[in-house]
């Protein structure tokens, strides 16, 4: 269970998370920002450059280094989309000093470390250095590019893009290629600057104790930041309902075809209610218990894999399939068969029991995870009150079949997109 | 049972026991966690594919570990998944060149689990009409893969390195080889393989050593034990071809290197694992002077990674990920192992570098799972827990040094990924 949160500054909170049973403390800085067409490229790199380098450690070799000299801490970086704004993180992880032949502790050295890397990366007259701006803008585009080789991701970004046309959860979570190309070292210093100034802030520790002087020291850098116009990330605007659904074909020299389909619902958020939402997702294609893989996958062969995911906050119900071009249509059929059994209320008692007891257990594991648990609270910003696994795995054990009917009804298809073969254009066309 | 008690200066201890039929149980227990992972394991892999058992030689189709493992899930009562279900733990299998493994993971019931893992992996059932159904469900599976350019681009490589070697051939067969397996196959192997005195269950977290041993002796159908001999590939040293390249949809081109070792005896020691995991940091790890390079130039990404790709009677130094120029990355990482060779290698990297891997060591006890994985790894190799702590204690510059002497930079084969047009 964490402490109550710390106010380190204007929007900048610190929230440790004691945890004694890891060999390891974890810290994470995590940063949340509207997520709009014109800084999400630019954001989205900031975690990634300023952790290959640094006012201190210049190149990425002498960083790493460094990072072997801390018996091995790991340092990583992400930018992922939470709701309607983007979350960017910089988390790092130390073993614990009972292991350190050191006399100095690591968790501070690496606690000092992460704070040199956020307050003062390496810059010259208000710009990032063009060799790691040229290099780290290469490298997310070469990512963005990559996604397109592996199908099952290319596929739900795919469906992605055309659920939300135009609006900021349909945006890449690392920007278009163009947007990518567009920053210069000004425009990245300035990002950087505003991300410090108005991002939403959040710091955890997961271990044993807080790194000395850890809080005291992002208080002091905050204090230097001109804090203003924050935002925070609570206004995630839901899926809406389409009159009639879309479907997208796409043809590429590939064996087997994808089948996604996005859904939206009238229940969503971060409340009891979409919990409900959760369960009727997973009893639609949650486990192998769940109707799309004993059904669709197991009894009519339709698929290798079939399975549904619920994103609560936004209100979206996705499902991902591999398939072969001739089994599309029926697949799709079966797939749209068992929604409409779960809005019915005709699941059995054992689905329905099996879902709730397969995620309450997995709840339970997350206090045995250092990054599960970080992740965990980086997503739980909305709440007024900081709910721990398991608070939710109670909420789920209470829930009832008819929360689950009531919280189903709503799901309305709202966008399939098919990636299927070449020569299956042909026949489609026929 | 036979007990051995194995504890380390970190804090960690486990039991390895063995039973009467040669079962070896491995337990670490974790109290202070909610949750346990636990594997029952064969030593069973797509690479067994020629063995003598009592006495006659069998050659089975390639592909038969893989579909055997999907086919034990099913029993004559349902399948053990709705089994779990009911339990609420997480549970799957797989199968890799030299394992075959069923595992689940659960913070609740426990020993319930237990038993149900114990009993659907001990109880065969297939019928003429399942396994044909399963021949498509897998033959979808290998179609899913053929599109998949990191699986291709790993398997491309195999196939030019080994002549004979059975590591050569995809985990899960061919739509062709598998077409011939049949019932009276399948028990053939699973009689042959998943018999006690071959296997291994490997538990992690919030358990009790004395119950689950308990469990596993209550469990435990009675076998009669088998003679079981692997017939090793007779396997010349020279990789087949140094560069074989495929066409799919890919944004960019993808390789993967591999360094060919040939050996004496076909198990890696711990020792040897640990140098040559130091070697190849060293060499290309993410603090050297040739990843700096690699990434400055503008030849690799993120996506760079490396690895001791090693099992029975298989072993090679691999380097993978994306690349514009594939074979200036080659070329590159070729030249910074003749590099090391006549200047020696630099001290303070691997100094730090050692410190590094010696914490990743600690770091790898946060995880059940991943202490359960290591544990089965032990079955496998013989090798203790704690092996990787004590000689990332004692290895030494020199050691490392030797280790990349025996690189061959000439016997390797680089694979390459092509974009389409």
């Amino acid at each position: 269970m964490p402490d109550k949160i710390l106010k380190l500054g204007e929007g900048v909170e610190g929230l440790f998370i004691k945890n004694t049973r890891f060999n390891t403390t974890r810290i994470s800085a995590n940063f949340y920002l509207p997520l709009n067409a014109e800084t999400v490229a630019e954001y989205a790199l900031l975690p990634f450059i300023l952790t290959t380098c640094s006012k201190k450690y210049p190149d990425f070799s002498r960083l790493n280094y460094k990072l072997n000299r801390l018996y091995g801490a790991s340092l990583d970086a992400s930018a992922e989309k939470y709701g309607d704004y983007q979350l960017l993180r910089i988390t790092l992880s130390v073993i614990n000093d009972r292991f350190s032949l050191d006399e100095e502790s690591l968790a501070r050295r690496g606690a000092e470390l992460l704070c040199g890397l956020i307050f003062e990366p390496s810059t010259e007259n208000n710009a990032f250095l063009k060799a790691d701006l040229d290099r780290e803008k290469r490298k997310v585009i070469e990512h963005i590019k990559g996604e397109f080789s592996e199908k099952r991701v290319y596929a739900k970004n795919r469906l992605i893009e055309e659920m939300y046309k135009g609006e900021a959860y349909g945006l890449p979570k690392c920007g278009s290629i163009e947007g990518v190309e567009k920053i210069t070292g000004e425009s990245l210093y300035f990002a950087w600057k505003k991300m410090l100034e108005t991002a939403f802030v959040r710091f955890h520790v997961v271990g044993s104790e807080v790194p000395q002087g850890l809080f005291e020291v992002i208080t002091e850098k905050f204090s230097k930041v001109q804090r203003e116009n924050i935002i925070e990330p609570t206004k995630t605007m839901p899926t809406l309902a389409r009159t009639r659904s879309k479907t997208i074909t796409e043809n590429i020299d590939v064996n087997q075809g994808k089948l996604v389909m996005g859904f939206s619902s009238e229940v969503y958020g971060n409340d009891d209610e979409s919990l409900s939402l959760l369960i009727a997702g997973d009893i639609f294609g949650g486990g192998p218990y769940s109707r799309l893989f004993s059904f669709v996958r197991e009894k009519m062969s339709l698929c290798y894999y079939c399975s549904a995911r619920t994103i609560r906050q936004k209100g979206l119900l996705t499902v991902e399939s591999g398939i072969e071009a001739e089994n599309a249509e029926k697949a799709q059929k079966a797939i749209l068969n068992q929604l409409k059994i779960v809005k019915a209320g005709k699941f059995s008692d054992f689905e329905f029991e099996s879902s709730k007891k397969s995620i309450c257990d997995s709840l339970k594991g997350y206090n045995d995870s250092q990054q599960s648990i970080d992740m965990w609270y980086a997503l739980k910003i909305n709440n007024d009150e900081i709910y721990s696994p398991e608070d939710i795995a109670e909420k789920i054990s209470a829930i009832t079949r008819e929360d689950v009917i009531k919280a189903a009804e709503g799901i309305r298809l709202h966008t399939v997109y098919k990636l299927l073969p070449l020569e299956a254009k042909e026949s489609e066309g026929k | 049972m036979k007990r051995e008690y194995f504890e380390n200066e970190i804090g960690e201890a486990y039991v390895k026991a063995v039973h009467s039929s040669g079962l070896e149980i491995y337990i670490l227990e974790k109290p202070q966690y909610n949750s346990a992972y636990a594997v029952f394991g064969t030593r069973y892999g797509s690479i067994d594919t020629c063995f003598k058992v009592d006495g006659e030689t069998v050659t089975v189709p390639e592909g038969i570990a893989h579909f055997l493992e999907h086919k034990l899930f099913e029993s004559e009562e349902g399948d053990a998944f709705t089994r779990f279900a009911e339990t609420g733990a997480y549970a799957n299998a797989f199968t890799s060149f030299d394992r075959t493994c069923y595992l689940f993971s659960c913070t609740d019931k426990f020993y319930e689990n237990l038993d149900i893992l114990l009993d659907f992996v001990q109880s065969p059932y297939f019928t003429e009409q399942t396994v044909k159904k399963e021949q498509g469900i897998i033959g979808q599976e290998i179609r899913m893969y053929d599109d998949s350019p990191g699986w291709r681009v790993m398997f491309n490589m195999l196939m030019a390195m080994y002549h004979n070697h059975p590591v050569r051939i995809d985990i899960a067969g061919t739509v062709e080889s598998i077409a011939e397996i049949d019932y009276d196959l399948l028990y053939k192997c699973y009689n042959t393989f998943y018999n006690p005195s071959n296997m291994f269950i490997c538990v992690a977290g919030n358990v009790d050593t004395e119950k689950i041993l308990n469990k596993v002796k209550n469990g435990l159908k009675p076998r009669e034990e088998v003679i079981l001999e692997r017939i090793t590939t007779d396997e010349p040293e020279n990789v087949v071809e140094n560069y074989v390249e495929q066409s799919l949809a890919v944004a960019q081109p993808m390789f993967c290197l591999g360094f060919k070792e040939s050996h004496k005896s076909p198990e890696r020691s711990a020792k040897e694992k640990i140098r040559t995991a130091l070697a190849i940091e060293v060499i290309a790890g993410e603090a050297s002077p040739l990843y700096a390079r690699l990434v400055n130039k503008g030849l690799i990404n993120d996506e760079f990674s490396s690895e001791y790709f090693n099992g029975f009677g298989y072993a090679a130094v691999t380097f993978d990920g994306e690349s514009s120029d594939p074979k200036a990355v080659a070329e590159e990482i070729k030249a910074e192992i003749e590099r090391i060779k006549t200047e020696g290698i630099d001290k303070k990297l691997f100094s730090a570098v050692r410190c590094g891997m010696y914490g990743g060591a600690i770091r790898m006890f946060n995880n059940v799972e991943s202490i359960a994985m290591q544990l089965t790894d032990c079955a496998m190799t013989g090798n203790g827990l704690f092996d990787d702590i004590k000689y990332l204690k004692s290895v030494t510059a020199e050691d490392v040094y030797k280790k990349i002497l025996k690189i061959d930079t000439e016997n390797f084969v680089l694979s390459v990924i092509n974009p389409k047009e």
